[in-house]
């Protein structure tokens, strides 16, 4: 009595050349819930944007519940019940929930809008699940998690039967995700179907009831999810080998305090308060994780940290030095490096060659600069030897960093900021959207700048990363420092911590 | 001369020029906040105008008839404005680039347009312009009837847009889609709409606006044609509707602003005041700098302005 | 790898050679829809910049003002800082040391060193205005430097027909300048003068400049306002400095020609200077060679204009609309090429497959 919701068959998809998806096979039974697992850049999120009719595919089929369709728009998926939630929310944030949501429909009153309707009928779906969701409330006034519920329940309205979501956890502590688990089951039972795309091994086990597997844009396989597989053997199917975890040991036990951070406060974009009296001690050859929801204060201390932001309180320390509310070029010749989180618009100069972007900070420093001319020669030897050290894989230094994948791009910015002998290393999501390769391989530089005696700061949101590196796990919720945790610790208490939890007894 | 300055007539004469010059700067205005809204600066808005400016002018000096060069200024604007549209939304230029290339382009192309048109004359061609209304004798109320009840029905046309537009853009599906596209063109589209197909409708629409605008200036302010005839009404129409923060009523007010400024201007050169014409003359543009002043740091600008959208990259 | 470099500039260079003949196509065709014979027009026009050693001095004499702009311009475009207020600088450069050399009581020599320098100052600061807006209110750069361009203007419509009139004339303009002031003559009677100079002393330096740290920090604000200040940059410090160096130049630029050609201040002096530096430098990609390329080609292209009208029934304007499609052509340039390249792409590859079959 089984039936498929979705069937794609040998779906080819080609950017520019390159196949982002070879002839994948793709199944979806009604009423379950099945992972799309797989590396970034593995081809899972253009798969479902063919399937959702933002891209069309080269090759290939699609059924949906038994008959061959062309989905050649997003309102065409729409209309054959097939519901999308991206992984940057698709909210407009000016605009209301009911306005959003109107945006994908036809409206009752011909070119006229039908808000008061609309939001009757939001509200009685929203009671109904327990979303608690104002329809005239503004996108911007609602926290990430409601925005999340506000595109499930518009997804839902527009007549999804078929639910696409794209890493939906990522946004999540531990604890929101299993509430969040628990109304993917509950609509599971109402007869949905259900794509979860993650690369979280745990989210598969956990909930998934058939997992598909996809590497380099190909399908390696599907499977029933039982109690039989194992997050080894998943892993090997989505690597393609085994990841190795072993990472060079400790060579050398932390040292006195570099860096101290008292009480120190800043406001966000918006004015508001998003930093409050945050007191951390970064020691030598050390590595602190911070832990914390995204949008908890992290970026607010990196700015503050690096001059990027001024602080509204508090004080920072520098080998005793007080170096609080100085320009961002008193840090960088105070030699504190910072991994911004934001590789395309802060860290890299996209426009620009590689070889000037490895000289971004040292503009006016010899030997770059003499007699405020940049010595060309000079940067041709500083490329040459990052290019060999760093493995950076371009044509050439006058390469446009625009040209090279996400991994490269991170190694330009390592050779820069590891490169240049730093006291403190300030690494916001430093293996953010690189695929396990070049996650590993930057980790392991980070781990080697903390064994030549850098302090490192490293904000992660993947727990994983944190438990590996950290000598010290400090988190931080609503901009507050609410524990810092030896190594070691259960993850279960770091997410309770990450949710508002104070440790007792906390340091801070 | 003050105390002329300060006599009943001449506030009612300054009241009514400020309607008056008010008009050429509020439709474009108007139109712009479509266009902005959906995420485009068209800074061509001044050489669009000028192409409409001549173009109906022509076509009224032609046929003799106002409405016929009124609907091809209009007509022009629009037209000429699906360059801006190609070149901003299709090829995804720099949108500043693309505006000063068109201003320069209408330059040269108004220009032309005349020369062939008319050939080489000492003195101007010119036309008939649109009369004044009086409705019903309502503009020989005393004071109140001049500054309010006698303008020519273009001035009326261009209030009349104001809650138009207002309604439009609240009240309409598509309005909402020119917010969306401006907001978060990626939302917009997974939601199944066109976002080229909204930004270029948005871009034409401000055209047709700058159109009758640009009309206005020669066959209902004025009688005939000049390179100079629009005078930096189009980049300070930009500058309103930024003023205005994007929305119609605020820019009705902008533009009377300016429109005062201008009449100002005009009814004490009229007086010969004795301040220099060329320092009043700069008044319009003086202002226009104030303005943006206190106006640009509270703007909040739709989140993707002047950035192209492109359905491939992130 | 070099190679591959080599030739994306050999692309660039042909692609926009190509777009330039486009726009001398069009214009052709608007020669014809006016009654003249494109050829006649076009060899009128090249006879009108090279057909005589005079001639050829008037291309300098243009040459000057026109590269010195387009390459001031190009500072600000760099910082993407759209700067389209030259002619207003330029103006306010002409006024200021026309102040200096008809009213300032000192020896002439040195009347003339201060002269220049409140020209280069005067540019400067007028542009440095419109930065500082940027930087402190967020104010459009675009609409100020366009709007300080009116305000220049009326500013010296009112000097010449007031304070600074000449009191002996009812012309609106000025007295001359005293003759050891001008700028000396470098071929008998005509034209061309030392200014010349200048501009191969402004070509030298801008070579140099690209690569000064200055001029990488200049650059760099062009990426992003976020890099350059995680860079170390002051970003608000640099784009004031930025629009400084950018107005300087059309200021020089003025002084140039009130000393070089005009001797006095007169209505219209800027004429369309502005304009064409803007298309001068976007034409030249921003880039300190192919400004000067694009600079030569404009001063042919406006000499040869201005005698093609004179011998001609052509409208000056179809020169007008050849730059305006220019500028819209060059900018379109790129996407245009790429789809063009996709487009033979395809039918080539039905040909070949076509073959196979």
């Amino acid at each position: 009595m089984e039936q498929l919701a979705v069937k794609m068959q040998q779906i080819t998809k080609i950017f520019g050349g390159v196949k982002a998806n070879d002839a994948v096979n793709f199944s979806l039974r009604r009423g379950s819930i099945h992972g799309l697992l797989g590396e970034n850049g593995a081809g899972k999120t253009t798969l479902m944007n063919v399937l959702y009719g933002l891209y069309q595919q080269e090759e290939g089929t699609i059924e949906i519940n038994g008959h061959e369709e062309k989905i050649s728009s997003p309102i065409k998926a729409i209309s054959l019940g097939i519901g999308m939630v991206h992984q940057h929310f698709m909210l407009a944030r000016p605009l209301t929930v009911v306005e959003n949501v109107m945006l994908g429909k036809k409206s009752r009153r011909g070119i006229l809008l039908d808000t008061k309707q609309t939001a009757e009928e939001l509200k009685a779906l929203s009671d109904r699940y327990h979303m608690g969701i104002d329809p005239y409330s503004k996108i911007w006034q609602l926290s990430v998690g409601e925005q999340q519920r506000v595109e499930i329940l518009s997804a839902i309205y527009l007549g999804a039967q078929i639910l696409i979501l794209d890493e939906p956890t990522a946004v999540l502590t531990p604890q929101e995700t299993e509430i969040f688990f628990d109304t993917l089951r509950k609509m599971r039972s109402d007869g949905k179907s259900i794509i979860l795309i993650t690369h979280k091994l745990e989210e598969i086990i956990s909930i998934v009831d058939e997992v598909t597997v996809l590497r380099g844009g190909k399908c390696v396989g599907s499977k029933l999810v039982d109690d039989s597989v194992t997050k080894d053997e998943l892993t090997r199917m989505m690597v393609g080998r085994d990841v190795l975890f072993n990472f060079p040991p400790v060579t050398k036990a932390p040292g006195g305090v570099r860096m101290k951070m008292e009480n120190l406060s800043a406001v966000n974009d918006k004015g508001v308060t998003a930093l409050k009296n945050f007191s951390l001690d970064l020691r030598e050859g050390e590595i602190v994780g911070l832990a914390g929801v995204d949008g908890n204060g992290q970026k607010e201390l990196c700015e503050v940290l690096t001059g990027l932001r001024p602080n509204s309180g508090g004080r920072m320390l520098l080998d005793g030095e007080d170096i609080t509310a100085q320009n961002p070029l008193f840090y960088i010749r105070h030699h504190i490096s910072h991994i911004p989180e934001d590789r395309h618009a802060t860290g890299l100069a996209m426009n620009w060659s590689l070889k000037n972007n490895l000289i971004l900070k040292r503009l006016d420093q010899a030997p770059v600069a003499k007699h405020h001319l940049v010595q060309g020669k000079v940067v041709d030897e500083l490329w040459q030897k990052a290019q060999s050290e760093y493995q950076i894989k371009a044509i050439s230094g006058d390469d446009e960093a625009r040209n090279l994948s996400g991994g490269n791009q991170q190694k330009v910015i390592l050779a820069r900021e590891i490169d240049s002998d730093p006291r403190v290393l300030i690494a916001n999501q430093p293996t953010r959207g690189l695929d396990v390769g070049a996650a590993e391989y930057v980790r392991s530089k980070i781990l080697e700048a903390r064994n030549g005696g850098t302090s490192c700061l490293l904000i992660s949101a993947d727990m994983e990363e944190l438990l590996q590196l950290s000598d010290r796990i400090a988190v931080i919720y609503g901009g507050e420092l609410m524990g810092i945790l030896p190594r070691g610790t259960d993850p279960l208490t770091i997410g309770s911590l990450m949710m508002g939890k104070r440790l007792e007894g906390a340091e801070a | 001369m003050w105390s002329e300055v300060f006599s009943l007539g001449f506030l009612v004469s300054l009241l009514a020029g400020t309607i008056r010059l008010a008009t050429p700067i509020l439709m474009p205005a108007l139109g712009q906040i479509y266009t902005q809204r959906a995420g485009i600066l068209n800074l061509g808005v001044e050489g669009t105008m000028l192409m409409a400016a001549v173009c109906g002018f022509s076509v009224t000096a032609a046929t003799g008839s106002l409405w016929f060069g009124f609907a091809v200024g209009v007509l022009t604007g629009a037209l000429y404005s699906v360059l801006m549209a190609w070149l901003s939304v299709s090829l995804r230029v720099n949108q500043v680039i693309a505006g000063i290339g068109m201003n320069i382009l209408a330059t040269g192309l108004a220009a032309y347009i005349y020369r062939l048109i008319f050939g080489i004359r000492t003195l101007p061609a010119k036309i008939v312009p649109f009369q004044s209304l009086d409705f019903f004798g309502l503009s020989k109320i005393p004071y109140v009837g001049t500054v309010l009840f006698n303008h020519n029905i273009l001035v009326y046309i261009a209030f009349a847009l104001v809650p138009i537009t207002w309604f439009i853009l609240e009240k309409t599906t598509f309005g909402l889609k020119i917010k969306a596209v401006g907001e978060h063109p990626r939302a917009a589209d997974s939601k199944g709409i066109s976002v080229s197909g909204i930004r270029y409708a948005a871009v034409i629409i401000g055209g047709a606006y700058a159109g009758a605008g640009g009309v206005f200036m020669t066959i209902a302010y004025l009688n005939m044609f000049t390179e100079s005839v629009i005078g930096g009404f189009g980049y300070i129409a930009v500058s309103v509707v930024i003023f205005a923060r994007f929305t119609p009523g605020r820019a009705m007010w902008g533009a009377l602003l300016f429109g005062f400024a201008s009449a100002l201007q005009v009814r004490l050169q009229a007086l010969g005041s004795g301040i220099p014409s060329q320092l009043l003359l700069m008044l319009p543009y003086i202002l226009t700098v104030v303005a943006l002043i206190f106006a640009s740091k509270k703007a909040e600008f739709p989140s993707a302005y002047t950035i192209p959208y492109s359905r491939m990259e992130r | 790898m070099k190679n591959k470099l080599v030739r994306n500039a050999g692309r660039e260079v042909f692609g926009t050679v190509l777009m330039v003949i486009v726009a001398l196509l069009i214009g052709a065709i608007l020669v014809v829809l006016s009654d003249n014979q494109p050829g006649e027009a076009y060899s009128t026009m090249l006879r009108g910049a090279f057909g005589s050693t005079q001639k050829i001095t008037e291309l300098f004499v243009k040459l000057t003002p026109t590269l010195i702009m387009a390459l001031g311009v190009s500072v600000a475009f760099r910082a993407q800082l759209w700067n389209i207020g030259a002619e207003g600088q330029f103006i306010m450069g002409s006024i200021c040391s026309m102040v200096v050399a008809l009213y300032l009581p000192v020896p002439i020599p040195l009347r003339m060193v201060i002269a220049f320098a409140a020209a280069v100052v005067a540019g400067g600061l007028w542009a440095g205005l419109a930065g500082w807006l940027k930087t402190r209110f967020n104010a459009n750069e675009v609409i100020t430097t366009l709007m300080f361009n009116y305000i220049a203007n009326y500013l010296l419509l009112y000097l010449i027909n007031g304070p600074m009139q000449d009191p002996y004339s009812d012309l609106s303009q000025t007295d001359l300048i005293p003759d050891g002031m001008r700028l000396a003559k470098l071929i008998g009677t005509y034209r061309l003068h030392a200014g010349i100079f200048l501009m191969l002393l402004v070509v030298l330096i801008m070579i140099f400049f690209w690569r000064t740290t200055l001029g990488y920090r200049i650059n760099l604000v062009g990426q992003g306002e976020k890099v350059a200040t995680y860079s170390g940059i002051h970003v608000k410090q640099t784009v004031v400095v930025t629009m400084c160096i950018s107005g300087a130049f059309s200021g020089l630029a003025g002084f140039i020609e009130t000393f070089g050609i005009n001797y006095r201040l007169l209505d219209g002096i800027a004429g369309d200077a502005g304009n064409i530096a803007t298309i001068v430098a976007l034409l030249g990609s921003l880039n300190v060679y192919g400004i000067i390329a694009a600079a030569m080609f404009f001063s042919v292209l406006l000499c040869g204009g201005a005698s093609m009208q004179r011998m001609t029934d052509v409208p000056y304007s179809v020169v007008d609309v050849i730059q305006g499609l220019i500028i819209i052509l060059v900018i379109a340039k790129d996407t245009a090429m790429a789809r063009l390249n996709t487009w033979f792409g395809k039918l080539f590859a039905r040909k070949e497959k076509e073959h196979v079959e």
